[in-house]
């Protein structure tokens, strides 16, 4: 077991990246590690058809135009904007992408409400001005102006989450692609001294979530200088099987869990979701669907839960009791809205179904229950 | 074509569509062997890929070898077979390259039969057209399924077309179409018994647009449908392919490297395609039968024709779907057997018309990608272009830039016969896929629209981004292998580039992307190809002077004053507003309400727009009276008719056919209806209905219609029956007892004089017990029209409610039955002023507050009939100034004070006493009336009344009136 709790992409698939270079002989735009088709492959995974010596793992799940798109337009000279629901995916689409391309996926500023224009540009070691006066050694660059300067991909979470100030210190960056800096004079022997300049195979891969609009809406001139890629909720249950499948699988690795998932159960929790979904699709108002966007990320959070459960507090296997218990107790965020829809849920729809269909539901439904009895 | 298809689910390639497929890597097979040996090649080459890639090489090899057995079969067929795929230009193409070539005598369409006699009409439309057979009475299947509809459309740039244009234009050519009638779609229709109507697939993304439902609900048929029978085959195509849908793989792998084949390529590979696609078929029962049973059809019906015309089988061409081709039935081929008997038809009558059709509805109905048939028109075009191939266009077709004035055959080349056929398909498999070259104008000229369009609905799109979709389309095609970007890796590059996280206006930049490559095209059948109904309204209309025809809502202003002679052309309009779905004929000023007449009229017309609509309807008669007098007998007599049902069909029959006779007929069975009814549920409508029509005829006709005074009668004495169980049944509501009681009371009258007892009423009203407070008080207020209570006991019994605290919580119930007692007994406005007020005087906010919404909803819902009533009375009691309010007391309270009432009947009978010596002091009127009417009663003494102050007194206070009267009655 490795010490680091979760490595990055470029790391966990070190072995993976390097075969692949080694095999690459396409096109690599700029200082690209890797081509566009063989990022394609990384991401997507590789089939019987591709030729390949060795098997290539899919790594994100979704419609393969959504990555072709995402690769493209990194190999323009534009950012990408991935946008989408909560839980869909876009981080770590946004993290394979740049630990292909650039072997780094850490370059990574966070957008919150304190983000301030230096997270993005540079700061200064104070203690070191001082003592040497303002010089590019006491500068700290940002995640991003390093990504200029070694010519890397650099990333920007929850890009609505900061102000517009701050998300306008990006316009020049993508459009000139290179940060000034005022407080270090030009001696005049070396005129870039004072301009940080991009290398080639810069870019900014920012995430967006769609549930934040309205908060700090992207002025027009920088989204003139991203493309958007959607991605959407998955909804194909064959999918989303998927990636459940994928990410508790790593999950179990990564907590040495040795614990099955029937797949009966995986069956009842996506259709639950599905379920869950098309109630919040039909509801009129906010108080008739669940606060939680129901993603793909929020199963694998129950799924998660449910494991650890089960490994740490019942008989080691899981259960539809607890997979019920783990389904309202994550789900259910507000008393008695969300609550009162479970209710509904439970007796509208799963108890006919545990009735007509046996298996796990009469299990599912009892958990489900005593779950919500406890919490209300 | 690439090896893709080929190779598809056995996966045994290494191939991607970008790499030259080449299934064992062997030597090319020797291409030019005649006869028996011409596939020998290709047969021993997929043997060895059978043998090297599968384990069990038995299975692989039966489907490898099958196909080219398949292919071997129909391509030595005698009578010339021409695969074809639905929407496919290169299916086109060399459709028109071969009838140019071949010049055949006879051609067999897979098409259904009975659609033939339609086929000439297309001339007359502008295409894409869909003909239509369409059946309303249905006599052989189960009658949920009415009405049945069967559309196949058809575009210009199809085969099919070009086979009808050929047919139809040239001289001695023969065309039959052989595929089952439309009558036996619905008889092999596999849901026989358990059909649900069919659920247009849904469009791959966005909400359709308005034109995808061109076809409503018909059933589709298509020539040459080919598409992969299984989920899994298509989607390993579209996946090693790199594309996302079906119709973007075909135009890929198919279509393009199609495009420059010559015939017998062109066939050899459709008949492969299509052989593919039906070996890996799963097992689907029901499909494959309907389909075997179509081609032993269209095989018996062929060899029929042949045998009955003694056509040559050589100068004959068969035109039918790619998948067909393939067929293995025995009744396959000019020389085929077996024991093949066609069913008759059912007894259902079927109507033959040519409805309006679009690209959307053909990509809607189908299942396509949407953009797809557009984009397959743009490549036809460019094909035609680029070939310079000269396609068949019907004479006289609309739209048609110049009709074709020359149609020189080219000299006919004899086929060639079957044993000469050369193997193309080895040669075919083996190159590398087609790629178009990279045409640099055309794609930097899509860049240039796409983002001028994009303005245009609101995007903020500059000439930067038409620089960053030119890169990203070269990018993206790079990397699905592809020289040239396809439309479709333009449309993903323009959604990158330019769609951000909102739309901005009614289209997304996917859409706009589709109408700029070609956009939606919307047929328009002409008037010759109308049906006679539909071709008589656009008659009718024709003094509008508009042009009916077009798409789009016209504006027609009708003065009927200046312009009498337009008042047919006004009757037709309604009739289509009434017969037309919303939209279609939409009065903006004038109304046709029973006895009035409009002066001036105006109508958005969209006549154009709703074509399908109106050429139905030519389905159902020959002129729009007729549809309607069917429509409306069909309403009055079907088995949900309720009494107001039929009343407002006999108001339509009057109002939109001015029918005597019908309404008359109807209004009898208004009466039938009644008399079976048993609930109130219909009572306010009726009781709407009946005066408005009660109010027209009084009007209009020098005596009522018997069934009105029998409806009346009937009418009468129905509700006095059911009044007592209302008043006390649960489920019939207080508006419903109201609407019962306003009939008895406002048709009292008419009743009474045509024989009516009104004892029946009083006995009614007095068995009548409600209990609950709203019924109750609609029950005194019935007792006080009456007589069987007097106002001031009424006003008592209010009283009596506000003062008692155990009852003053319902007291707002009273109110409502008050209000609702409106409707029968408008006379009580002002006492429900007063009780109203009193209410908001004297009621306790706790229980005032929780009834006035329920208030304000009753008045709402009442809104025309009860509160300009109570807001009159209102403004009659209440002072009009602000500053009045201080001194102004309410009218009850005076009477209270004044030493209260002497009671509504005293007061009357008294009045009674005074008006009789008046009527003694000058008897003339009423001797007068009484002569008119045949009494020859004498007066009674005056002294008989009860002296005292009368009116006379009040004649004698005032004598002017009387003076005047005077001198008038003596004439002096």
């Amino acid at each position: 077991m490795s010490d680091v709790l979760r490595a990055p992409a470029e790391t966990k698939y070190a072995e993976e990246l390097d075969w692949l270079e080694s095999i690459d002989d396409g096109p690599k735009p700029f200082s690209w590690r890797l081509s566009p088709k063989m990022v394609r492959l990384f991401i997507l995974g590789s089939e019987r058809a591709d030729g390949l010596d060795r098997e290539i793992s899919q790594k994100w799940f979704g419609d393969r135009s959504f990555v072709e798109r995402s690769i493209v337009t990194l190999a323009s000279d534009r950012g990408l904007l991935l946008i989408g629901d909560p839980g869909t995916g876009k981080s770590w689409l946004a993290e394979l992408l740049s630990a292909a391309i650039s072997r780094n996926s850490t370059l990574v500023v966070q957008g919150t409400a304190g983000t301030t224009e230096d997270h993005i540009k540079y700061a200064w070691n104070v203690s070191m001005v001082i003592a040497k006066g303002q010089s590019r050694e006491s500068m700290i660059p940002s995640p991003i102006m390093t990504a200029m300067e070694t010519g890397a991909i650099g990333r920007f979470e929850e890009l609505t989450r900061s102000t517009s100030d701050v998300q306008d210190a990006l316009i020049s960056i993508l459009s000139e692609k290179y940060i000034s800096v005022p407080e270090l004079q030009g001696d005049g022997t070396d005129a870039g001294d004072n301009i940080v300049f991009a290398k080639p195979g810069f870019s900014i891969i920012a995430t967006a979530n769609s549930r934040d609009r309205g908060v700090n809406d992207l002025s027009s001139a920088l989204k003139r200088r991203f493309n958007f890629v959607r991605i959407p909720v998955v909804t194909n249950k064959k999918s989303e099987a998927e990636i459940v499948r994928f990410r508790t699988e790593e999950l179990l690795r990564r907590h040495a869990i040795d614990l099955d998932v029937p797949p009966t159960l995986l069956d009842v929790l996506l259709q639950s979701f599905a379920d869950l979904r098309a109630s919040a699709a039909a509801a009129g108002s906010d108080d008739e669907k669940l606060e939680s966007s129901l993603s793909t990320a929020e199963q694998i959070g129950v799924l998660e839960d449910a494991v650890l459960h089960s490994n740490f507090f019942g008989e080691r296997t899981l259960t539809a009791r607890t997979l019920a218990s783990s389904l309202v107790g994550s789900l259910a965020r507000r008393d008695p809205e969300d609550l009162a829809i479970f209710n509904k849920y439970l007796h509208g729809v799963v108890e006919p179904r545990s009735k007509q269909e046996g298996g796990s539901w009469p299990e599912f439904l009892d958990g489900g229950r005593d779950t919500i009895a406890t919490l209300s | 074509m690439t090896g893709s298809a080929t190779n598809g689910p056995e996966e045994t390639a290494v191939d991607g569509p970008g790499r030259a497929p080449s299934p064992n890597g062997s030597a090319p097979a020797s291409a030019n062997s005649p006869g028996q040996a011409s596939f020998a090649a290709l047969r021993e080459q997929l043997h060895e890929a059978a043998t090297a890639f599968a384990d069990g090489p038995r299975a692989l090899e039966g489907i490898l070898l099958g196909m080219v057995d398949d292919v071997d079969r129909a391509v030595r067929e005698p009578l010339e077979i021409f695969p074809v795929c639905h929407h496919s230009p290169a299916s086109a193409l060399a459709m028109a390259r071969r009838l140019r070539e071949k010049q055949p005598k006879v051609v067999y369409l897979e098409l259904c039969e009975d659609m033939a006699p339609l086929l000439g009409e297309l001339r007359n439309c502008r295409l894409p057209v869909a003909v239509q057979a369409f059946a309303s009475d249905v006599d052989g299947f189960p009658a949920e399924w009415a009405p049945l509809s069967v559309v196949a459309p058809i575009t210009e740039a199809s085969a099919e077309y070009q086979a009808i244009a050929y047919a139809l234009d040239t001289p001695g050519v023969e065309l039959v179409l052989v595929d089952r009638s439309s009558d036996h779609v619905f008889q092999w229709d596999s849901r026989h018994g358990e059909r649900t109507p069919q659920d247009p697939p849904a469009p791959a993304d966005g909400v359709p647009e308005p034109e995808a439902a061109l076809h409503g609900e018909a059933v589709g048929v298509e020539i040459g449908d080919l598409r992969p029978r299984f989920a899994e085959l298509e989607e390993h195509l579209l996946r090693h392919g790199k594309v996302r849908h079906w119709s973007e793989w075909w135009h890929q792998y198919v279509e393009v490297p199609l495009g420059d084949s010559d015939h017998e390529a062109y066939r050899q590979v459709m008949f492969l395609v299509g052989s593919l696609f039906r070996r890996l078929a799963p097992g689907d029962g029901d499909r494959v039968r309907v389909d075997e049973d179509r081609e032993r059809y269209m095989w018996t019906r062929i060899r029929e024709h042949l045998a009955a015309g003694g056509a040559d089988p050589e100068d004959c061409l068969y035109v039918c779907g790619a998948f067909h081709a393939a067929s293995r039935v025995e009744e396959f081929g000019v020389a085929g057997s077996g024991p093949f008997t066609i069913s008759p038809r059912s007894a259902t009558t079927w109507q033959h018309g040519l409805i309006p059709s679009s690209h959307a509805a053909i990509e809607a109905q189908f299942g396509l990608a949407s953009g797809s048939v557009s984009i397959a028109a743009t490549q036809w075009a460019k094909n035609l272009k680029r070939t310079r191939v000269q396609p068949y266009r019907l004479a006289g077709q609309d739209g048609a830039k110049k009709p074709r004035a020359t149609k020189k055959a080219a000299p006919a080349v004899t086929a060639p016969p079957p044993e000469a056929a050369e193997d193309r398909l080895s040669g075919f498999l083996r190159r590398p896929p087609v790629l178009d070259t990279l045409d640099e104008a055309e794609l930097l000229g899509w860049s240039v629209d796409i983002v001028r369009a994009a303005r245009r609905s609101g995007y903020l799109a500059s000439t930067a981004d038409a620089i960053a979709v030119f890169e990203t389309s070269i990018l993206l095609a790079g990397m699905r292998d592809r020289a040239k970007p396809t439309p479709y890796d333009f449309q993903d590059a323009a959604v990158t580039c330019i769609e951000k996280d909102s739309v901005p206006g009614r289209r997304d930049v996917r859409r706009l992307v589709e109408i700029m490559m070609g956009g939606d095209r919307i047929g328009r059948v002409g008037y010759d190809a109308l049906p006679p109904l539909a071709r008589d309204v656009h008659d009718r209309l024709a003094p509008l002077e508009l042009k009916l025809q077009q798409r789009g809502v016209q504006r027609a202003l009708l003065d009927l004053s200046s312009r009498p002679e337009l008042g047919a052309c006004s009757d037709v309009l309604w009739m289509l507003r009434r017969l037309l779905p919303h939209g279609a004929a939409r009065p903006i000023m004038g109304e046709r309400k029973l006895g009035e007449r409009s002066i001036q009229e105006s109508w958005d017309l969209a006549l154009g727009t709703h074509q399908r609509a109106l050429i139905e309807l030519g389905y159902e008669g020959v002129s729009i009276e007729q549809v309607l007098e069917q429509r409306l007998r069909r309403d009055a007599y079907g088995p949900r008719a309720t009494t107001a049902v039929v009343l407002a069909a006999v108001e339509d029959a009057t109002l939109y056919l001015g029918s005597r006779r019908l309404s008359d007929e109807l209004g009898a069975r208004a009466l039938e209806v009644l008399a079976a009814e048993r609930t109130a549920d219909g009572a306010p409508e009726v009781l709407r209905r009946v005066r408005g029509l009660l109010a027209y005829y009084r009007t209009a006709e020098p005596v009522l219609p018997p069934w009105v005074e029998s409806f009346v009668k009937a009418g009468y004495a129905h509700y006095c029956t059911l009044l007592p169980t209302a008043f006390t049944d649960e489920d019939a509501t207080v508006g419903q007892v109201a609407a019962m009681l306003g009939f008895l009371f406002s048709m009292e009258s008419l009743a009474l004089s045509l024989g009516c007892d009104r004892a029946q009423l009083e006995l009614a009203v007095a068995q009548s017990r409600p209990t609950d407070p709203e019924r109750t008080a609609l029950l005194w207020a019935a007792q006080v029209q009456l007589g069987a209570l007097s106002r001031a006991e009424l006003r008592e019994r209010c009283g009596e409610l506000l003062a008692n605290p155990m009852v003053v919580p319902a007291y707002p119930r009273y109110l409502s039955g008050f209000v609702h007692a409106l409707v029968p007994v408008p006379g009580l406005a002002d006492v429900v002023v007063e009780a109203v007020s009193n209410a908001f005087g004297r009621l306790p906010d706790p229980v005032l507050l929780p009834w006035l919404p329920s208030l304000i909803t009753t008045l709402r819902a009442g809104a025309a009939d009860l509160a300009p009533l109570l807001v009159r009375e209102a403004g009659r009691i209440f002072p009009a100034r602000l500053t009045a309010l201080d001194t102004w007391v309410p009218p009850w309270r005076e009477v209270v004070e004044a030493g209260g009432p002497d009671g509504g009947r005293t007061g009357a009978a008294g009045g009674g006493s005074r008006g009789a010596a008046l009527l003694f002091a000058h008897p003339g009127t009423l001797d007068a009336v009484a002569e008119l009417l045949g009494c020859d009663g004498t007066w009674a003494a005056a002294d008989d009344c009860p002296a005292g102050p009368v009116g006379a007194v009040l004649t004698a206070r005032h004598p002017d009136t009387a003076i005047a009267w005077e001198s008038l009655l003596t004439g002096a």
